[in-house]
């Protein structure tokens, strides 16, 4: 179980200082799917996701966007297909030696840590890459508090740019449902990862605060050079910050492109019933 | 909520990047040690100030009370840190006491030709002895390897099955061993016959075991797994192992492999279990079959619940008053199980996270002042809305 998580980071490291970039995709998804008993909840499924890229996925409820996010971090192992991150296979890995490998993810119905502070929540996250052991922890070793601090302050660094820091010692849980919902995209960050997954960040947020968390999910891409992938059920969010979009229906892909292009294929628009769309 | 959603400063990229350089932290590589020598020093002033434990009643009372907290804060690593419902914790105990016990005792008979007390304080028989309760630990640890593993497909109920059945294995296991070997003499002519099954004394129980148990080195003991304990928690493996309480799936998202803090918290659990079991059996003389069982482990579960899950001090004060309660009520001790009952229920009804809940007895202070200090604003009005 260690050697190989230790094997997965060690290769990601490779790939981090490498010229892996290039043309071809960051994430690299072949024709994956997935059947629960006799329904098949995500069929075929492919993603070529480049560096920073910002793409959207879309479909009506119960489609099986959440379930690609699921195959994508190891909750679920793809029946078939393959996933690539850089020069990674990731297909059966573990949910922690993938999100180590760089794919982090929000929750659709948030899951912050309820009784951890909002700090530890965020060092929670940033941690995984720690070296220091059980050992150095008990004896509280010069380079274990060093590593400690360094966390720390990352964390409080993190928290600061989102404006949460005067939160930090509160418990997630009292935190108000926006401020939740940023948390979660915070947390999923302090991964450092090279695609950040992100599960209707805006349900049950108000116009406005919807508008903000757009440009914040531009933002983020930008800054910390991560590429997005985001499932949304607002129009037109998703068809203002996505450069291509993915629609899913009954597990299938039905459509994939611009926005524009999207927007316009008769089978998204039969698949919405047209509603929703014009108005993009 | 508006303008924070909004604006990511433009120091973002250099925190995500740069690798921080040198990060200033106080004092050097032996920092660490001090409130452990605090604890050490602690200890040895109860040890000379106070008469000896078989002189005084008074002293065997806080010499066992030291002994049942560090059993019930070790078994709150696994029950209220790492989430997970351990009731065999005991088990662990009695394989410590037991592996510590047979070194000692035939050790003692090999090294010194009998079992009787070697050497004063920090003597020969001094520093077997302390070997002996390490050694138990490590038995005890490697138990709690094993019976870590089906906590990783076993939950809450069906867990606590797997523990409790591990306790009563133990107690069954020790009621089949072989009569003890009374002399050296008899050790020394032994034949395999006498060493199988190993010669621990049957469903009799370990007895004639040397009391080299006293209150430096139980308070040692004790500091030491309260500081560990303590630095556990606040740490960042403590908040991985707490993690897994809160939420699996998040705590595996965020990077966090849970298979490996479940049995981490068994190991080091019952590794103070098993330290505790050495203690336990060098100061009563005797450990039996019995001290594995059922019972025995349902006393530090009460302790952890009583406390709350996940309070080290917390479950200390818990440990501390019902090993005293009994000690007073002697003359009702046909009632025990019936007030532990009692205290139960009325927790769950009152306060069903325990004593102190998840904090220590310091941070409820600091939490109140806080409060007093921030209320009020502690709602901005544009996150109303949300
Ligand atoms: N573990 C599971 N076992 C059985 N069926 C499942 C499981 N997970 C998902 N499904 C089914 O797969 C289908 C797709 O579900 P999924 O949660 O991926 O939809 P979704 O597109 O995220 O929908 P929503 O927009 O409502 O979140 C649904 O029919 C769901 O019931
Ligand atoms: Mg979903």
């Amino acid at each position: 179980m260690k050697s190989s998580t230790e094997g997965l980071a060690a290769k990601s490291g490779l790939i981090a200082g490498g010229a892996a970039s290039g043309p071809e995709a960051l994430l690299d998804v072949r024709e994956i799917g997935i059947s629960f008993g006799g329904l098949k909840a995500v069929q075929k499924f492919s993603l070529r996701l480049p560096r920073a890229g910002l793409y959207g996925l879309i479909g009506p409820n119960g489609a099986g966007k959440t379930t690609v996010f699921n195959l994508l971090t190891g909750v679920y192992q793809p029946d078939s297909g393959e996933i690539q991150l850089g020069s990674q296979r990731l297909g059966q890995g573990k949910p922690h030696e993938i999100t180590a490998a760089g794919i982090a993810r929000t929750f659709q119905n948030i899951r912050l840590f309820p009784s951890l502070s909002v700090l530890d929540n965020v060092r929670l996250a940033g941690q995984l890459h720690n070296r220091h052991g059980l050992l150095s922890t008990v004896i509280r070793s010069r380079g274990y508090r060093r590593e400690e601090e360094l966390l720390r302050q990352r964390s409080l660094e993190l928290l600061q740019i989102f404006e949460l820091q005067d939160r930090a010692d509160e418990l997630a849980s009292n935190l108000s449902y926006g401020h939740q919902r940023k948390l979660e995209i915070i947390r999923a960050l302090a991964t450092n990862p090279k695609v950040l997954l992100l599960d209707e960040p805006a349900a049950g947020l108000n116009p406005q605060e919807k508008f903000a968390l757009a440009e914040s999910i531009r933002q983020i891409r930008d800054r910390f050079q991560v590429a997005v992938l985001l499932i949304e059920h607002d129009m037109p969010l998703v068809m203002k910050i996505c450069e291509r979009i993915t629609v899913l229906e009954y597990g299938i892909t039905i459509s994939e492109g611009t926005p524009a292009n999207v927007q316009n294929d008769p089978r998204v628009i039969a698949a919405y019933l047209g509603a929703g769309l014009e108005d993009a | 909520m508006m303008r924070g959603t909004s604006s990511v400063g433009s120091d973002a990229a250099a925190v995500a990047k740069s690798e921080a350089a040198e990060v200033a932290v106080k004092g050097n590589g032996w920092t660490g040690l001090i409130p452990i020598a605090i604890g050490i020093l602690i200890a040895l002033v109860l040890h000379f100030s106070l008469p000896a434990p078989q002189r005084s009643y008074n002293t065997q009372i806080l010499q066992i009370i030291g002994i049942v907290i560090v059993l019930a804060v070790s078994l709150n690593i696994v029950n209220g840190m790492t989430g997970q419902f351990s009731i065999g914790h005991a088990g662990f105990m009695a394989v410590g006491g037991y592996t510590a016990a047979s070194i000692t005792y035939y050790g003692s008979m090999l090294l010194w030709g009998s079992t009787v007390k070697h050497g004063g304080f920090l003597g020969s028989g001094d520093w077997l002895f302390l070997g002996s309760c390490l050694a138990g630990g490590l038995v005890a640890a490697i138990a709690g390897y094993v019976v870590g593993l089906p906590s990783l497909r076993l939950r809450g109920d069906y867990l606590a099955i797997v523990t409790l059945g591990f306790g009563e294995i133990i107690r069954v296991v020790l009621q089949q061993t072989g009569p003890l070997i009374e002399d050296i003499e008899a050790l020394q002519s032994v034949g395999l016959k006498q060493l199988v099954p190993p010669p621990l004394g049957g469903s009799l129980g370990f007895s004639g075991i040397p009391k080299y148990t006293n209150l430096f080195w139980v308070y040692s003991i004790l500091a030491i797994t309260l500081v560990v304990a303590y630095r556990l928690k606040s740490s960042s493996a403590g908040r991985s192992m707490i993690s897994v309480r809160e939420d699996e799936i998040a705590a595996q998202a965020m990077g966090v492999n849970i298979a490996r803090q479940k049995v981490t918290a068994f190991v080091v659990a019952a590794f103070f279990a098993g330290v505790a079991g050495g203690l336990f059996a060098h100061s009563t003389g005797t450990v039996s079959p019995k001290d594995a069982g059922f019972q025995q482990s349902f006393d530090y579960v009460i302790m952890t619940v009583l406390g709350g899950r996940g309070s080290i001090s917390g479950v200390t004060l818990a440990a501390v008053f019902l090993t005293v309660l009994p000690e007073l009520l002697r003359d009702f001790e046909q009632y025990r199980l019936i007030v532990y009952a009692l205290l139960l229920i009325i927790m769950m009804l009152v306060r069903p996270q325990g004593l102190l809940g998840i904090h220590e007895v310091w941070e409820m202070f600091n939490r109140r002042r806080r409060k007093a200090e921030t209320s009020g604003s502690d709602v901005s009005p544009a996150e109303v809305g949300s």
